[in-house]
């Protein structure tokens, strides 16, 4: 069991009691879990080898499960859970990036004036206010791009690429490059290479 | 009010209950109307950015809560009630730059360290208007000239270059409406 500081740390913050990793992960710095509030057991796992770099963020509402694959490196991303966002083995997660599985905001504008008020009641975010999380999946061997967006409900297929800025809205079949907001299937990658 | 947060400009006008924090706030701000920016009652820009021209004016109505995001305002920015906005996103009234190959080179001039107070040519500038009870997202972008109606909903990442009727619910770049079938 590693020691919930980290010793290079420039933050004054330690890793959760919920977070699984060990001596072959990588973490940064610990301002990544200054909005975890899961309280979900092992709501965070590491995969062997899998690194977190800096201006990673894990936005964790109290329920929310988070898995990160063997040597899989997140450089630089903001998570966004409620309940639950699984990154594959492998996979390359750039800067910049969002994942979000709940927008937090209700559709219809009566609810949201309400969800609002709220916030501001709370002088902090109303987290899971009645609207639904719907999971995503990165699957094994994704690369995304820096600047995308992956909404709510996403899968991405294993050995896929998204292209930098992208929009993801709707899920992405495995060894496909897609790009563009919203992004579209552009190539197919052959799975033999 | 915590101590922390920025002093406004003496053209700011604040109302009851509302904030604005984050240390950029007015780092870009400098509208010289008589007030350059106006917020109503229980509003809070946290960290928001607040990049107004000399001519530039904002209007932010009661009980919004505006994230992370920048607003660029060299004519008028005007956004309703209960107005949400996420961070990352940029909101913006002008082009920035003229189109015209020739005018640019005179705005290149102007900017550079050579100008001596060289007058940039006009830039196109039209009001953004943002209506009561809208949800913008983190990361998009509201360009120039475009009214957002009441209650639409307009999704993480958009790209925003025409109007958005009330109530619609948009995404993509440029944003168009989502179909009743892709929203279930």
């Amino acid at each position: 069991m590693p020691d919930r500081t980290l010793a290079h740390d420039w933050y004054d913050g330690v890793i959760p009691d919920n977070v699984v990793f060990d001596d072959t992960n990588f973490i940064e710095t610990s301002y990544s879990f200054r909005r975890f509030r899961s309280r979900a057991k092992d709501a965070l796992k590491l995969g062997r080898g899998a690194a977190i770099y800096s201006n990673s963020g894990f936005d964790l509402g109290p329920d929310a499960r988070v898995e990160i694959g063997d040597f899989a490196m997140v450089n630089g991303a903001e998570i966004v859970c409620d309940e639950s966002i699984r990154i594959g083995d492998y996979a390359l997660i750039s800067w910049n990036v969002l994942l979000i599985d709940n927008c937090r905001a209700p559709r219809s504008a009566a609810q949201r004036r309400a969800y609002v008020a709220a916030i501001l009641r709370n002088n902090s975010r109303a987290i899971g206010f009645q609207t639904r999380a719907r999971p995503i999946v990165i699957g094994a061997n994704v690369w995304i791009g820096h600047d995308c967006v992956v909404l709510p409900g996403v899968t991405i297929g294993q050995g896929s690429i998204v292209g930098a800025r992208s929009v993801v809205v709707e899920s992405v079949p495995e060894f496909a490059v897609a790009a563009g907001n919203p992004a579209r299937v552009i190539r197919r990658l052959g799975d033999a290479h | 009010m915590p101590s922390n947060d920025p002093q406004p400009p003496v053209n700011v006008r604040l109302g009851q209950d509302s904030r604005i924090s984050g240390p950029d706030a007015f780092k870009r701000y400098f509208s010289q109307r008589e007030i350059g920016l106006s917020v109503g009652e229980r509003s809070w820009a946290d960290g928001t950015r607040f990049a107004v021209g000399l001519d530039g004016v904002v209007v932010i109505g009661s009980d919004c809560y505006l994230n992370d995001c920048v607003l660029l305002a060299e004519l008028e920015i005007r956004i309703g009630d209960h107005v949400m906005i996420g961070w990352n996103t940029t909101v913006s009234d002008s082009d920035f730059h003229p189109i015209a190959p020739a005018e640019r080179i005179q705005d290149a001039i102007a900017l550079s360290p050579l100008s001596k107070g060289t007058p940039r040519p006009s830039i196109a500038r039209k009001p953004v208007i943002i209506g009561d009870d809208v949800f913008i997202g983190p990361a998009c972008t509201i360009l120039k000239g475009v009214s957002i109606g009441a209650g639409a909903f307009v999704e993480p990442g958009s790209v925003v270059t025409r109007d958005v009727p009330a109530g619609a619910h948009v995404r993509g770049n440029p944003a168009a409406i989502v179909s009743a079938d892709e929203t279930a």
